[in-house]
């Protein structure tokens, strides 16, 4: 058995290879729901100005595919002069990786930002502001603080989702885990079907890992209390 | 109507023609009032009259459409028409305002994420940026005030309704409010747990804190009033001493509310 794993499937090279996912989830992830706060701000405000470009952005990004996305970034955005890398023609494939997936997935996040920050009452704000506050503290002090809490599992369960979307940046050339199970499974008799079966593995137990987590901040956060609130997801 | 024996002597808090509309609704039709230094007001009226509205906009929480808003004679804001976006000099102002204006919930709105104690400390800490220590000793002594220094590293979700609400009320008071109102304070509790509340804001008459309160408690509102307001369609229908609107009953509308009580 394990000389089957070290030598046909050649699990150490796939292991090394697991980082792929991590890394692209690890950049793209904080960068997502960064981003998806601005959005959210933007799509809450009153003023058109700023909620429609924001309405548009999330329609556009959770209406086509992430794959179209990827290529989209990858050959079009170093046309058009954003340019990274000394290649013109193309991005480096890993910062387009984490571009595409960061301006994709913000879209979502966008959305739970908007539900979490609905979610806590008004008379919080209203509190914060009768003590003094400005909105700005209120929003940071008070708000904000509450809406982490409601968001923190949507949040975790879409950073799963795109550890394993991240296999799409295999499309546009970076060598990530389920490249490099292909690479292997075509070059040996193992066959392709088992790396596949192998590679999932490693993404199901990638997957565990942010689960568990997920809840362990939860439980650290309950024990502080604080409003709990299960969103609807829009995917997944 | 007014009764005789009300003339101001030092306004701390005044309201001079408000009025505010949701809309088409015109709910505050003109309201003029004035408390003045450690004076306590009770505020009566049936529901929808507009006592909560009237409060909210003391403090900005609301803004209304005509009249201003004075603390210890100074203007501190106006009315503007409803679609009307505050600026960044008017939002400063309101925030000033409400820093010398303590406000009560009916739903406590206790902070969640915050300990008893953070709750109490949070006024002190991030509005006046007083030091650690002395923000300690402030919201040590408001805890100590309200009976619940032994609640101070408690989760607030964790305490009794009437516990929150004194939490709230330590909160409120950590600020060194000028004029503080209460919404309806003990609504959302039962009575023995109102009487705690209660026994806080006599404590705080007792001190001269000058206080509007709205309630739908006839005793309290009575007992512990200098004078009463009563509320009717948006406007000040009458006012006057505790006695004069219980026991004379000025107007047809009183006489109505107090009967249906
Ligand atoms: N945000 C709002 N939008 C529209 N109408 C509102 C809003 N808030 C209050 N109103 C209306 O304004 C009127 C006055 O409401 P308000 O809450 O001030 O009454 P109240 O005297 O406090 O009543 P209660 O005794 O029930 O608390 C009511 O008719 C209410 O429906
Ligand atoms: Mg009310």
């Amino acid at each position: 058995m394990w000389t089957y794993l070290v030598e046909q499937i050649h699990i150490g090279d796939l292991i090394v290879a697991a980082r792929w996912p991590l890394y692209l989830t690890a950049l793209s992830m904080p960068m997502a729901v960064f981003f998806g706060l601005f959005l959210a701000l933007m799509r809450l405000s009153s003023s058109k100005m700023l909620s429609w470009p924001s309405a548009a952005y999330i329609e556009i990004m959770r209406g086509t595919p992430l794959y179209v996305q990827l290529f989209l970034v990858y050959y079009t955005l170093p046309q058009i002069g954003i340019a990274f890398h000394t290649r013109a023609l193309t991005l480096d494939p890993f910062p387009a990786a984490v571009i595409c997936l960061a301006a994709n997935y913000a879209a979502y996040e966008a959305e739970i930002h908007r539900a979490g920050l609905q979610a806590v009452d008004k008379g919080q704000r209203e509190a914060a502001l009768s003590i003094g506050m400005s909105e700005k503290q209120s929003f940071f002090l008070v708000t904000l603080p509450q809406a982490f809490r409601i968001i923190l599992p949507p949040v975790i369960n879409d950073a799963i989702a795109m550890l394993k979307d991240s296999c799409l940046a295999s499309a546009i050339g970076v060598m990530e885990l389920l490249k490099v199970a292909e690479g292997i499974g075509k070059n040996s008799e193992v066959g392709l079907a088992n790396m596949y079966i192998a590679a999932g593995v490693l993404y199901m137990i990638l997957s565990l890992g942010f689960y568990f987590l997920g809840k362990y901040i939860e439980i650290k956060l309950r024990a502080r209390g604080g409003a709990e609130l299960s969103l609807t997801q829009a995917r997944h | 109507m007014q009764s005789p024996e009300t003339t101001p002597s030092e306004p701390m808090l005044e309201a001079r023609g408000i009025h505010k509309s949701y809309g088409s609704k015109h709910v505050l039709k003109g309201v003029d009032l004035t408390v003045v230094k450690a004076e306590v007001l009770t505020i009566l009226g049936p529901n929808g009259c507009g006592k909560s509205t009237f409060l909210r906009c003391l403090n900005l929480l609301e803004q209304y459409q005509q009249g201003s808003v004075w603390l210890k004679g100074q203007q501190v804001s106006a009315g503007h028409p409803e679609d009307h976006v505050p600026s960044r000099v008017e939002q400063d102002q309101a925030q000033k305002l409400r820093q010398r204006v303590g406000m009560v919930f009916q739903r406590f709105n206790l902070f969640p994420h915050m300990t008893v104690m953070q709750n109490v400390m949070s006024g002190p800490k991030y509005v006046l940026k007083k030091s650690d220590d002395e923000t300690h000793d402030i919201a040590e002594k408001m805890l100590k005030k309200v009976g619940l220094w032994e609640k101070s590293p408690c989760d607030p979700l964790t305490l009794s309704g009437g516990q929150q609400q004194r939490v709230a009320i330590a909160r409120a008071l950590a600020m060194n409010p000028d004029v503080m109102l209460f919404d309806e304070a003990t609504s959302a509790l039962d009575p023995v747990l109102t009487k705690e509340v209660f026994k806080v804001v006599r404590e705080l008459a007792a001190e001269g804190m000058t206080m509007l309160l709205v309630t739908h408690d006839m005793d309290f509102a009575r007992d512990i009033a200098d004078r009463v307001v009563f509320m009717e369609g948006g406007i000040v229908a009458a006012q006057g001493s505790p006695s004069y609107i219980f026991d004379e009953r000025p107007t047809e509308g009183i006489r109505k509310f107090l009967e249906k009580g």
